[in-house]
């Protein structure tokens, strides 16, 4: 045996001489699941080439800048902070792999914005399982935040909720005697349809007529038509971004000018840039304002320029989602304390006081006995080629 | 001979990859998937590989097999004894879906399955009542007379014992007169009816198999998965479910194993390979799916079916 060989057998002892060392020193680090001496691993099963794509994007782009500012400011007590995305394009089969694989092998702390209704509800019972944190899912069910779990939070406003308000808010404005409903054939659909009852309920009104679209579809005018013939005077849109600007565009070209209200789901920039001229005059719900460069304050208008020059396109209200949503992580995890696990993660999101940011976020509020950061929307409409904020949250 | 070693060789290679690579737990949750869709081709193989038929709704049949699973244990049936009731909610949907076939053939039958897959997906949403529409359902979790099978190794045993129990049916009922009446009626539907094989039993016959191990697989699905939505159950599905067939072969029974592993398995090894690879273009999105894609392709020219 020469001096080299026996140089590598010493090591070899050595190492696992050590190993026994290395557990008695370092017990904290074994505490939490993704909490090591150097990180902290987030999941995100994201929808990047999927149906929700055009919203999985900047949503993962704003979650990253934010984690990227804390670390460049030397973490979360020294620790960095690392997003591990995966995509499961919409599909929930895909979601419990990318979970399983977040939860076992990139040893997931929480996951975050976990992207699509059917994922989210085929995924949570398994990261509640494994005692991870379910943050801020991207999924207007309400089994997102009730029955009340220590682990679970939400913080989009519920479709139901605000759109019963913005209903009410809209009637006492323009005094609408004749309201519909355009609304997409499913979950999402459905709960617009439920808020707006609701509020018109308050006023002693209802739906006069109510049409639904197929997921996906383009061609709504037999829908639009229809409700031209109700003789309705204001006219509720649960759609998405394209069906909105479709919805508009043939109501306009069939000569009919009524009063539109879409929801959150519509209230992007890409609705007026799509439709153009003919969408000016929409209303809209807002549960978080268009980061638009004109008539920005100096702090917005340096992180648009930020985010622009990092990712080579303009920021919308998705990017600044994620970004709030991470911005929420950095602030409940700095306050849980240098040695953070699930319990004392949660419960210092519980007691995380309301901030106001750079873009005119709501307030998000939580609590022990609710984990529901927000319940209400503001009223917008498209002028001069934008969105322009009408009202304050609406109650 | 030689050809099944190397599969075997190459399966068990695969098993250790998925075991040792992806991590025991989350290898086996793999595994348990992977056997689940090897059952749902399972059904395509019979229709199509051997019956001749072309099936474009196939995930309709497991759509039934799930949504009946799911509300027979919503009323207290156990989870072991609502499996043959959504094996046979498949295969009466399988029967349903082949009516049309005393009429239509080829291509023109082939559509009217994917009709009849467009109609569960909407029954499924307008049936608010029954199965909760667009919000879905939630699922117990699987239990054999109070032994909860939560484990993913738990899971992926039981799976594996239904798919060989599956596979080895499908090999006896296409040994019984019934198969082979199949088979003549894929080689050529007008020389069969000439020597007495009533074209349109056996076609029926077929649906209900190819639409039961379906049915199966969906009942199974329904606890994995936990949750049920009708737009698990749309046309992807079922064109997943075509591809599986085709790569694992389209008439060899066990072939689904090779085929559920590429659209199971092969996308995952790609996420974790690009965790891998440097540079950020690995995290664009659609990156995994256009390998994917790529993989595929790669893999039906190297394998050259037999015209």
């Amino acid at each position: 045996m020469n001096c080299k060989m026996m140089r590598k057998l010493l090591t070899v002892c050595a190492m696992f001489a050590a190993l026994p060392l290395t557990a008695v020193t370092t017990p904290a680090v074994a505490a939490a699941p993704g909490v090591s001496a150097d990180e902290i691993v987030i999941g995100h099963v994201s929808d990047l080439s999927g149906p929700i794509a055009l919203l999985g994007t900047p949503l993962r782009d704003g979650l990253l800048m934010r984690f990227d500012e804390a670390n460049a400011n030397g973490g979360v007590y020294g620790r960095k902070l690392r997003l591990v995305v995966e995509d499961a394009a919409y599909d929930p089969r895909r979601g419990v792999l990318a979970t399983r694989k977040l939860i076992e092998r990139d040893r997931a702390f929480a996951f975050i914005a976990t992207t699509g209704t059917p994922v989210v509800m085929a995924t949570m019972p398994l990261v509640l399982e494994a005692g991870r944190l379910h943050l801020f899912p991207f999924s207007p069910h309400e089994a997102t935040y009730t029955p009340l779990h220590p682990l679970k939070f939400q913080n989009f406003a519920p479709y139901q909720d605000y759109m019963a308000a913005a209903a009410r808010h809209m009637i006492s404005r323009g005094n609408y005697q004749r309201s519909c409903l355009l609304y997409q054939d499913d979950e999402y659909g459905q709960e617009v349809m439920r808020g707006v009852e609701q509020g018109l309920e308050t006023v002693g009104r209802e739906l006069v007529a109510r049409t639904s679209y197929k997921r996906g579809a383009l061609d709504l005018s037999s829908q639009v038509a229809r409700l031209r013939a109700a003789d309705c005077d204001l006219v509720v849109l649960a759609t998405v971004v394209r069906e909105t600007v479709a919805a508009v565009t043939e109501a306009r070209r069939q000569g009919w000018q009524v009063d539109m209200l879409v929801t959150a789901s519509g209230y992007s920039a890409q609705t007026h840039e799509l439709g153009g001229e003919a969408l000016e005059g929409l209303y809209g719900v807002s549960v978080l304002p268009h980061p638009y460069r004109e008539g920005a304050s100096l702090a917005l208008a340096e992180w648009i320029a930020a985010y622009q020059a990092r990712y080579k396109a303009a920021p919308n209200v998705w990017s600044v989602m994620g970004y709030t949503l991470a911005d929420l992580f950095v602030r409940a995890a700095m306050a849980a304390g240098p040695e953070p696990d699930a319990e004392s993660f949660a419960r210092a999101l519980e007691n995380l006081s309301p901030q106001s940011d750079i873009f005119g976020s709501p307030p998000y509020r939580f609590s022990a006995e609710d984990h529901l950061g927000n319940r209400r929307g503001r009223l917008a409409q498209i002028r001069d080629g934008r969105w322009q904020l009408l009202s304050d949250y609406l109650d | 001979m030689k050809v099944r070693a190397v599969e075997i060789g190459a399966g068990l290679v695969l098993l250790v990859l998925l075991l040792f690579w992806f991590g025991r737990a989350y290898g086996l949750a793999q595994l348990n998937l992977l056997f689940t869709y090897a059952l749902a081709g399972l059904g395509v193989v019979i229709i199509l590989g051997h019956a001749g038929q072309t099936v474009l709704g196939q995930g309709a049949f497991v759509a039934l097999g799930a949504y009946a699973q799911a509300l027979l244990v919503a009323t207290g049936l156990t989870p072991l004894l609502a499996l043959p009731l959504a094996a046979g909610a498949g295969a009466l949907g399988g029967v349903l879906a082949s009516l049309p076939a005393a009429r239509l053939g080829g291509l023109y039958f082939g559509m009217s399955t994917f009709a009849f897959a467009l109609l569960v997906e909407e029954l499924l949403r307008r049936w608010e009542s029954l199965t909760g529409g667009a919000a879905g359902l939630m699922v117990k979790g699987f239990s054999i007379a109070g032994w909860r099978l939560e484990q993913a190794g738990e899971q992926a045993a039981f799976s594996l014992l239904l798919l060989l129990g599956a596979i080895a049916l499908c090999r006896r009922m296409l040994a019984s007169a019934l198969g082979r009446s199949w088979q003549a009626v894929r080689e050529d539907e007008a020389a069969a009816a000439a020597c007495g094989v009533d074209a349109v039993r056996a076609k029926i016959g077929a649906f209900a198999l190819g639409g039961g191990v379906s049915g199966l697989a969906g009942g199974l699905y329904a606890h994995w998965i936990a949750y049920l939505s009708p737009e698990q159950f749309g046309l992807r599905l079922s064109f997943e479910l075509l591809i599986l067939a085709f790569l694992g072969g389209v008439r060899r029974l066990g072939g689904v194993l090779w085929g559920a592993a590429l659209v199971v398995a092969l996308p995952q090894a790609i996420a974790l390979l690009r965790d891998q690879l440097p540079g950020e273009w690995t995290r664009a999105a659609g990156f995994e799916l256009f390998v994917f894609g790529a993989a595929v392709v790669a893999v039906v020219l190297l394998r050259r079916p037999p015209a």
